[in-house]
């Protein structure tokens, strides 16, 4: 009896003793980056682990202050692309799911495989024919031009949610709003969408942080410097100034871990329910 | 009357922007992969030719090669650490939830700048060797980042480090929804902690365990950003994956019909690969 006792102790300090290594490689990376942005940048070769006190703010000043990439202008295109893109992601993709989801004909079926097949889509294999399309038909590389690709490439997702969704909500609350005369539109907006919230939730955080997080189609799709970008183009390929370096990261990234420690729960579910109902 | 009716107008903005900027580019790449064309001067039309090419290709040959190292490690390693953390975070406690969000940070933000991080650790001058120097351990000082195969390595680290918590997640959430009665009724059995492993957790997770899988395959068989970053495809092709391949050869090199063949077998691949493991894993799932 006594050994089995003495098992189960070992095998939970083995188990607690995984979860801390693990645990430490995973916020090593970040930790180092945290305390060396407000380090001089000769001290960080030298002395990575300490904790900078007084903390050094050159850094981030010279971020602030480099006049080649002005921060606000990285974050001002950011935003809207995030936050346009999401929007009309989920207003055509709620609107379309309306569909998909209530009318059951042969041609709604096909629809509906037509916009899942996007979902294995390696999206490299489109880029260069639509830069191609574009430069040919003259249509700008721009923010909006940006903000309807983004939309493209998230309405296989997003219809694939909403469809399960509404799919799954009862008939009979539609129909009695239409006894009192009210367009489909009507009932799509003003009973319909805000049932559809938890999903609205989830498709927000997944379109939204892959917008602010891709860094292939703004790279490749014109001239729009959004942060991830920004930061590729402001620190260059080669440079080892790790401590500006650190400082462009933390300005990309804090907005985000910020959002994710406040909502955690809605995040986890927004990155992976999209996977566990496939 | 027919304003009462849904129809297809709900679903034509979607419909509209999701062919004129997806489906048609794509069917753009199928077309032009069958020509000779630099993006600007006169298309040849060359057949297969661009097809055939590709399994002549020494560097496109790496880029897979090298893909497939990535790929594979990273999909092994994620999906049993992954399953191994969700076991240990599984019960709910402070110091569980915890580790869950820590180990999902990584998840959350982008691999652009995630990766620059790890570069300025692994670089050749770098905070891994400069540590190293100042330790007086200056023998273990190495170009990480300059060989292939360590730089391979860090590769997989990385993407590793990335994703992990997410698949952790992903089995999490497969562990929650086995009822309890389950496992004690095992226990009844007397059944051992590897018996309820074996005859209980590891059956009526295979469709979790799927979904982790095939969500690991299409990431990974599309790295780009952590390449781009850490090597840039190097040094020379060294470090090359396809899809760094097919947008050096596309937007650096202008060899666009070369380089959408390429993009369309990715896309098949992917395609056929997904297929394969929904009716593999399929064929093992139990009825709860």
């Amino acid at each position: 009896m006594r050994s089995k006792e003495k098992n189960e102790r070992c095998a939970n300090a083995i188990q607690k003793g995984i979860l801390v290594i693990v645990g430490l490689f995973v916020l090593l990376p970040i930790y180092i980056a945290l305390v060396n942005t407000f380090k001089d940048s000769d001290i960080i070769l030298s002395d990575p682990l300490s904790i900078p006190i007084p903390p050094i703010l050159d850094n981030i000043r010279a971020v602030l202050e480099n006049s080649n990439t002005d921060l606000l202008e990285l974050y001002k295109n950011s935003l809207i692309l995030v936050v346009a893109g999401t929007a009309i992601t989920i207003a055509v993709s709620s609107l379309a799911s309306y569909y998909l989801a209530r009318v059951r004909t042969r041609f709604s079926q096909m629809l509906r495989i037509y916009f899942l097949v996007g979902l294995m889509v390696p999206y490299v294999i489109v880029y260069l024919p639509l830069c191609i399309f574009m430069r040919k038909t003259g249509i700008p590389f721009n923010v909006t031009s940006l903000i309807f690709i983004f939309v493209s490439g998230n309405i296989s997702f997003s219809t694939y949610m909403y469809t399960n969704f509404i799919r799954a909500l009862p008939v009979e609350l539609e129909e009695s709003a239409s006894l009192d005369g009210a367009t489909a539109f009507q009932r799509f907006w003003m009973i319909l969408f805000p049932l559809l919230k938890p999903t609205t939730a989830t498709v927000m955080i997944f379109v939204g942080l892959g917008i602010w997080n891709d860094f292939q189609t703004p790279l490749l799709m014109g001239n729009v410097q959004t942060i991830t970008v920004g930061i590729y183009t402001a620190v260059g390929p080669y440079s080892a100034n790790w401590g500006v370096v650190f400082a462009y990261v933390l300005f990309a990234a804090v907005p985000v871990v910020i959002l994710y420690l406040l909502a955690q729960k809605s995040f986890v579910a927004g990155l992976t329910s999209g996977a566990l109902k496939g | 009357m027919k304003k009462n009716k849904v129809s297809f107008v709900f679903a034509l903005p979607a419909f509209a922007i999701y062919t004129a900027l997806l489906v048609i580019p794509i069917i753009m790449a199928l077309g032009i992969s069958f020509f000779k064309w630099n993006g600007f001067n006169e298309m040849t039309f060359v057949g297969i030719d661009n097809y055939v090419s590709l399994f002549q290709d020494a560097r496109l040959g790496n880029a897979v090669i090298n893909t497939v190292i990535i790929a594979g490690s990273v999909i092994i390693i994620v999906n049993v650490l992954g399953l191994v953390l969700a076991m240990l975070v599984n019960r709910s406690s402070r110091v569980n939830n915890f580790f869950r969000t820590i180990f999902f940070i990584p998840f959350v933000l982008s691999a652009v700048a995630l990766s620059f991080v790890w570069k300025s650790i692994l670089s050749y001058n770098g905070v891994l060797n400069g540590f190293l120097k100042t330790v007086g351990l200056s023998n273990l000082v190495g170009n990480w980042l300059g060989k292939r195969g360590s730089a391979l390595i860090c590769i997989i680290i990385i993407e590793i480090w990335r994703t992990l918590g997410y698949h952790m997640m992903l089995y999490l959430a497969a562990l929650q929804a086995i009822p309890e009665e389950l496992y004690e009724a095992c226990t009844m059995d007397g059944g051992n902690r590897w018996d309820k492993f074996r005859n209980v957790t590891l059956p009526l997770i295979v469709p979790g365990m799927s979904v982790s899988i095939l969500m690991s395959i299409i990431n990974e068989l599309r790295i780009y950003d952590v390449v781009k970053i850490m090597t840039d495809g190097g040094p020379g092709y060294a470090t090359e994956t396809i899809v760094y391949n097919i947008v050096a050869q596309g937007f650096s090199n202008n060899i666009v019909g070369y380089s959408s063949a390429i993009a369309v077998v990715l896309f098949l691949a992917i395609g056929t690969l997904s297929v394969f493991v929904v009716t593999q894993m399929g064929k093992r799932e139990v009825e709860m």
